[in-house]
Formats: structure tokens, sequence, C-alpha cells
């Protein structure tokens, strides 16, 4: 917004805009010192290794498929033997996952496609919430499974 | 007062009250949401994460008071230009993401809230004409 001494009310528009700027910030800092869900501070991605399928499914068993897609999505259909696990009800259905992992278990994390960003935040989760390794995402997704597995 | 401007102000201001607390109660979500859109760099993320929905909420409250009405329609309309632009950006990109604008509510596909984005951004410039007139 361009200003000049012609126009009084822009002016204080401006004034009044940069207080709400910084009226925001003080809560801001707060969050990020006190909130108990504040994001990690962290300067580099967290790296997740992507699988593609022919090598996921050549993995050494024990391995366990994750479905990180939507509920609707995984009762529709899923890799067969897939768990779902998503962010949208995380805390649901991690039990049911952490009843069939053991110490060694590789497990693979698929969501729709190689643009889904699901598969990869359950994989970073797992990794950092539950420090299990062994954690891999499936390149291209539920769209390359069906596209290999067609009937 | 004219009884649409005030209906209007109501609803917007609520909309970005309602947007910022839901996004307050888990910031780390909204993080993890905004890089999904892969436009920042990873280090820009955590501090957008804690700031933004705090902008939102104290805008969203100056749209109560006269004073600070007209700056916080002019930094909202902003910020409502700026999400549409993240949005399309995504949806013409392909990516499978939510949009996260309403924190652990946000489950609707991109177009949706692409579609809802446009209608506020409107509302947004309207109720800011009005208060010009005013």
């Amino acid at each position: 917004m361009v200003c000049d001494k012609t126009n009084p009310s822009c002016a204080a528009t401006c004034r009044q805009a940069v207080l709400l700027l910084a009226l925001a910030l003080l809560p801001a800092v707060f969050t990020a010192w006190l909130h108990p869900k504040r994001p990690a501070w962290n300067w580099t991605r967290p790296t997740v290794t992507e699988l593609p399928l022919a090598d996921a499914e050549r993995l050494t068993p024990p391995v366990i498929w994750l479905d990180a897609r939507p509920d609707e999505e995984y009762a529709a259909q899923h890799v067969p033997g897939a768990l779902s696990l998503n962010e949208d009800r995380w805390e649901e259905l991690l039990p049911k996952f952490m009843a069939v992992w053991q110490p060694g278990t590789r497990v693979v994390v698929y969501c729709n496609s190689q643009e889904c960003d699901a598969s990869r935040a359950v994989a970073v989760r797992l990794r950092h919430d539950l420090r299990i390794d062994n954690v891999f995402v499936l390149q291209g997704g539920w769209a390359a499974w069906l596209e290999e597995h067609k009937p | 007062m004219n009884r649409l401007t005030c209906t209007l102000r109501l609803l917007a201001g609520g909309v970005f009250l309602v947007a910022g607390a839901l996004k307050v109660l888990d910031p780390a979500r909204f993080a993890a949401d905004i890089d999904h859109f892969r436009l920042l760099p990873y280090f820009a993320v955590a501090p957008l994460a804690l700031y933004l929905p705090w902008l939102e909420i104290i805008c969203g409250l100056a749209m109560f008071v006269s004073a600070l009405r007209r700056s916080a329609l002019v930094l909202l309309l902003a910020l409502t230009v700026v999400f549409i632009a993240a949005i399309t950006s995504a949806w013409m990109r392909g990516l499978d993401i939510r949009c996260g604008c309403f924190g652990a509510a946000s489950t609707a596909p991109l177009a949706y809230d692409l579609v809802f984005d446009v209608i506020l951004s409107g509302v947004l410039f309207w109720l800011w004409r009005a208060e010009g007139r005013a």
C-alpha cells in the first residue's frame, strides 16, 4: 500500500497493520516455548528411504505394509494384509500396528500415488516418535501397486 | 449500520478465529501441512506454523474493534490471496495433500478450499470497500 501525507487514514491503517503483525508475535513465541505439540526446530527435512515396488516386495520378512490413506479409501481396497495407519486417527490405529510389530520387522508405508505426502508423514512419525528403524515409503504408492497387480 | 455488512463481518472474523484456533491446537501438524505444499525451505516451516495461526486469531479479533478493522481487513485479504496462490500451485502440480486451513478438521479436497478462499477473499474485499465508505 502506498501512503503519502495527503492520505492520513492510509498511514494509520499501515501503522495499525504493523501493530497487528507485531501483536501476533508474542503468543507465537509462547507457543514455540511452551506448547506440548510445538514443531521440532529441524533445519533439514527428515529423510525417509523410498523403495520401488519390486524392492519392497523382495524385503526379507517379517514385513508390515501400512496404508496411510484415509479410512474410506482403505476400506474400499488396500494391499492384501496391509494395516491402516493414518494421521487422522493416529491414536486409535497405532495400537493395532504396535500389536503386530516386533523389533527387526520391516515396514512399508504407502499412500495414493507419488504426489501424496501421507506415507512420508507416517514414516517420519514412526521413526521419530517411536524410534522404529527399517521404515520405508513405497515409491508410486497405491497407484504403483495397482498398476503391477492389475486383474 | 447495514445488517448485511454486520453479518458478513461476523462470519469472516469468525472464520479466521476458528481457523487460527484449530491450528494453534496442533502446531506440529500444521507445520507438516505447510511442508507438504513444497513451497518453502524447511527452516521456514516451523516459524510460520507458530506465527500464522496467531496472526489469524489477532486479525479475526481486530475485525470486531472498529479502530483496527481496516488494517485487519487489509492483512486478512493479503493472507487469503497468499492461501489462494499456494492452493492453486499445489493443485496445478497435482499434489495429493490436504489444505490444513482448518487444522485437523481439514479433510476436504483442495478444490473445495480453493473455492472457499475465493469466496472469502470476495467477502473481505467487499467489507474493505464498505469500511472505506463509512
